[in-house]
């Protein structure tokens, strides 16, 4: 949906596909805080 | 009806409530209540002779309340199946009936039987009811009266033949008001549209007027929504035949103790002016709700329901027919209140896309699938309560299983383990770990 309306988003942001926003768990979350995300948007 | 009766495909279970789903697309197993109704459906030839002779009246669900009916009856003269009924809690067990019956059909002795079926694929069609509130008097004025029980009077077969009298005199009212989303379109009570009364209140208004020229007929509504293939064209013939529609709400409506009519106070939508004018009957375009047993078919079937109460669709818009549950599919308003048109499209839908897989024999499912691991599993059974889809269960040796299935690889089981003993099978945590690691890999 966000590239269908050519939205823009930052270069520093990296996605990751998930089934369904069920799949992320804090682990996942936590991992990525633990390496140096600034911050986690989980999008369904 | 009686096509569907007469097919020898069709088995219709009448007067009966589902309390049981188990299994999965293909191999369902459905437990059916078959409540007493203490006439043998295999004798009973639907002759009435039992109807002649009861003395007991009841009030007439079918007429909405407006006529009476005896205590043993048919639910109305089309009924399939056409076989009497007895209520109960009127019957004063006189046994006048059970001597009038010639093929001894009735027994009263009958008791709820519990029949178990086994199917392939379900079509929940389940309607919808009447929203029946105290707004503008109903209830307490008896010539305020809802859409359906003037669809009652204005029926051949309905307590009046079909001639419009009003409840109160049964005299003919002359001046009559449409008051559209009685209870929707209002935070308060029903948040939603319940979108067929506009054309409802146009088609009778339209109905009376043909019939009795001389009628003053006022429609008042919030907005029309009259889309659709050829509805615009009809709310505007309703308006060339002098109907009136007035935009507002209404204030206050109050009975005349002795004539019974209605005096009703509004402000049309830009007068600034408040009006007061007399009707001999008012017509309430009511909600729809979500039909009375909505919640435990819900919770029988393991299917969802929306905020407003009526069952949730797989996806609103790209698949407004399938439900979570493979195998089980909606048509009509227990989806969501909708015209008949739509009711037909959905109903046709759901029939062909219930037989893709039943004429095939067999349902292709993704590999995309919960594995659980035995020897990490700490049996805190997180995951049962955690599945959408309640595919989880637990065997005798208390390890956990997985039905494939039901299973639609979600992996929310995956995500709230504890002791990572569940995995998702191409969406594995190894692989998420390994992403993420090398996605913030710090460039420099």
């Amino acid at each position: 949906m966000a590239g269908t309306i050519r939205a823009q988003y930052p270069t520093s942001l990296r996605t990751v596909l998930v089934p369904c926003t069920g799949r992320v768990g804090s682990d996942l979350v936590m991992r990525s805080f633990g390496k140096g995300a600034d911050g986690v948007l989980i999008v369904g | 009806m009686l096509e569907s009766e007469r097919h020898p495909n069709i088995d219709i279970l009448s007067y009966s409530e589902v309390i049981e789903v188990e299994g999965y697309i293909g191999n369902f197993i459905v437990k059916v209540k078959r409540n007493a109704r203490f006439v043998s459906e295999d004798l009973c030839t639907g002759c009435g002779a039992c109807t002649e002779v009861c003395p007991i009246y009841v009030t007439n669900y079918f007429d909405e309340n407006l006529s009476a009916r005896k205590c043993i009856d048919i639910a109305f003269a089309q009924a399939v199946p056409a076989i009497s009924n007895i209520n109960r809690e009127a019957c004063i067990e006189c046994f006048a009936c059970v001597d009038a019956c010639e093929t001894e059909a009735i027994d009263f002795s009958q008791q709820d039987e519990i029949v178990e079926i086994e199917v392939g694929t379900i079509i929940v069609a389940t309607g919808w009811d009447l929203y029946q509130g105290d707004d503008y008097g109903y209830g307490k004025y008896e010539n305020v009266i809802t859409q359906i029980q003037l669809e009652r009077i204005l029926a051949p077969n309905g307590p009046t033949y079909g001639h419009l009298k009003r409840p109160s005199d049964r005299k003919r009212p002359k001046k009559i008001l449409f008051i559209n989303c009685v209870g929707s379109r209002d935070v308060n009570k029903n948040p939603y549209c319940s979108v067929v009364c506009c054309n409802l209140s146009v088609k009778n208004s339209k109905l009376i007027k043909s019939e009795y020229p001389d009628s003053e007929i006022m429609v008042n509504y919030i907005d029309m929504r009259c889309a659709g293939k050829a509805y615009e064209e009809y709310y505007r013939r309703a308006r060339e035949a002098n109907i009136l529609f007035i935009k507002g709400m209404i204030g206050k409506i109050e009975e005349d103790p002795l004539t019974k009519n209605l005096i009703v106070q509004f402000e049309p939508v830009g007068t600034d002016t408040l009006v007061t004018r007399e009707f001999h009957m008012v017509i309430l375009s009511s909600a729809s709700l979500p039909s009375q047993g909505t919640n435990e078919i819900a919770q029988v079937m393991n299917i969802e329901k929306t905020s407003d109460g009526f069952l949730k669709e797989f996806h609103a818009r790209l698949d407004p027919i399938s439900t979570k549950v493979p195998g089980i599919f909606l048509a009509g308003s227990c989806q969501g209140q909708k015209s008949i048109d739509l009711a037909v499209s959905q109903a046709k839908g759901a029939a062909s896309t219930a037989s893709i897989p039943m004429g095939k024999g067999e349902y292709a499912i993704e590999l995309i699938r919960a594995e659980p691991s035995d020897e990490r599993c700490a049996k805190c059974y997180k995951c049962i309560d955690a599945c959408p889809y309640k595919a989880i269960s637990v065997n005798e040796m208390g390890n956990i299983i997985v039905d494939i299935i039901s299973c639609r690889g979600c992996g929310t089981c995956a995500a709230i383990c504890p002791s990572k003993a569940i995995d998702l099978a191409y969406y594995r945590d190894n692989q998420f770990t390994a992403y993420i690691d090398e996605l913030l890999v710090i460039e420099d």
